[in-house]
Parts: structure tokens; C-alpha cells; sequence
């Protein structure tokens, strides 16, 4: 199991005693972790294809949150995805709306965040793990994933 | 920070919303907006879904994932300019907080 895998997995039990026990810390620390799973799947997944092992710390490091958030996505028709492009739109809009959240999460302490908030945020990152997974093959997802690494189309 | 186009479409958000509220009802109460800024700078449009208690506790993926979708097919996000963050909350949870924006 990987990095990604790990942090989608402890963000449930921290949710669960963030709501049951109304601890706000946990619950910010769901919503953030929820965030790095998703952050974790898609930069492992690019540098599992990097040859050279003992680089893949380092390329790993190279990702930069705001250039992963604004990447391009152009689907060949705006006004009728296809599935990969519906699917890959969804990877997009949640990565960005869970990136939104980590901060919120991490940095606005004013913000009262409640049950809603954080199971939101881990149900989203799951399905997005399935979504991301259904796809990650796809020229479409590569070029995205490419995008989100820095490169322009 | 740009102007976005969504600062001259009111009108369009709106209607678009109380369409999407209304297919989504019972569950969703109602939906706001505000255009604002992304704490990096960007442009963006704030929505925040008000569900039924019942919604939130047991179809939240669901209700959720649905009003995105149909927000997203009623308006085009990237044309106006702004990124969209959604936020739910469920109507008990807004009665303790209170929040005018939600109102």
C-alpha cells in the first residue's frame, strides 16, 4: 500500500473522532489529510514512471500545489465530454476544491468547521481515488497529469 | 486581481442556481454565492449548498455529487472566469452557526 493509500485510510478514523467526540482538531486534520491522499495518488503515480528509482524523491518534490490546481484541461468538446473527460473533469474540480479546504483547514483558524465539512471532504477524496484510478491510463489523464507537473500544451 | 465575467452575469448565476434548486429539492433548502478571490489571488465563485438534515446525514455523497454535476453543466465555470468551491452544510448545523452568507 502506498503513501496515498495510507493517508485516505487514517482520514476516516480522524474524521470519525473529529465528529464523535467534536474535536475540531481532528476534524481539520481529516480534511487535510484528505487533501495529501489525493495530492500523494497523483504524484505517485508520475514518478512510478520515472526509470530512474533513486530520482523519484526527488521529482516527487518538484510538485507544486498551485501549478497542480490551475493545470490545463481541454476536452475536445466542452459542450459533450466523453467519459474519461467527465471522469477527469471530476479529478480536477476535487483536487481543487479539497486544496481550497487543506487551507482552510490548516491556516483559518476562525473557521468553524463542522460534520458536514469533513465528511465531504473524505467522501470526496474517495471517489476520487476510484475516478482517478478508472482513468490513469488514458492519453487524456497523461497529458493532464503531465500539466499538473509544470508542462505546457 | 482580473474582474471575471461572473461579476457581469449575475443575472444568468442566479437563475441558473434556483433551476438547479429547485431539480435538487427536497434535499437542498437553498443554495448562495459569492464571487471573491481564492487566497492565492485567483477568481473565484463560493457556493454554498443548504441541505435538509436528512440529506446531509445519509445521501451527502449523493445530493452532493449531484448538485456539483448539474451546477457544472448549468454553468460554465472556465467561460465566466472563476473557480468553483462548493461548501454543504445541513440546516441544524446552520441554525447553531448562524452564518449570514448562508442565509
Amino acid at each position: 500500500m502506498g503513501l496515498a493509500d495510507e493517508l485516505l485510510d487514517d482520514a476516516e478514523p480522524l474524521a470519525q473522532k473529529g465528529i464523535s467526540e467534536k474535536r475540531p482538531s481532528c476534524m481539520r486534520r481529516a480534511v487535510s489529510t484528505a487533501y495529501y491522499s489525493i495530492f500523494h495518488l497523483l504524484v505517485e503515480d508520475f514518478v512510478s514512471n520515472w526509470p530512474f528509482l533513486d530520482q523519484r524523491a526527488r521529482l516527487a518534490r518538484m510538485f507544486d500545489h498551485s501549478k497542480m490546481r490551475n493545470a490545463a484541461f481541454t476536452p475536445v468538446d466542452k459542450n459533450n465530454l466523453t467519459p474519461t473527460e467527465k471522469a477527469l473533469d471530476g479529478v480536477r474540480r476535487a483536487f481543487g476544491e479539497l486544496q481550497k479546504d487543506r487551507h482552510k483547514a490548516d491556516y483559518e483558524v476562525s473557521w468553524i468547521i463542522v460534520e458536514t465539512d469533513v465528511k465531504r471532504a473524505v467522501t470526496l477524496a474517495r471517489d476520487t481515488f476510484v475516478q482517478w484510478r478508472s482513468i490513469r491510463t488514458e492519453d487524456v489523464a497523461r497529458n493532464y497529469l503531465l500539466s499538473m507537473f509544470g508542462a505546457n500544451r | 486581481m482580473y474582474a471575471p465575467l461572473a461579476l457581469s452575469k449575475r443575472a444568468e448565476i442566479d437563475a441558473a442556481l434556483q433551476r438547479v434548486e429547485q431539480r435538487l429539492r427536497p434535499d437542498v433548502v437553498r443554495i448562495r454565492y459569492e464571487i471573491g478571490e481564492y487566497w492565492t489571488g485567483e477568481p473565484a465563485i463560493f457556493i454554498r449548498v443548504l441541505l435538509t438534515d436528512d440529506a446531509a446525514k445519509h445521501r451527502l455523497r449523493e445530493v452532493a455529487n449531484r448538485a456539483v454535476w448539474d451546477l457544472a453543466r448549468e454553468l460554465d465555470f472556465d467561460a465566466l472566469g472563476v473557480f468553483p468551491y462548493h461548501e454543504f452544510r445541513s440546516e441544524s448545523e446552520q441554525a447553531t452557526l448562524q452564518e449570514p452568507a448562508w442565509v
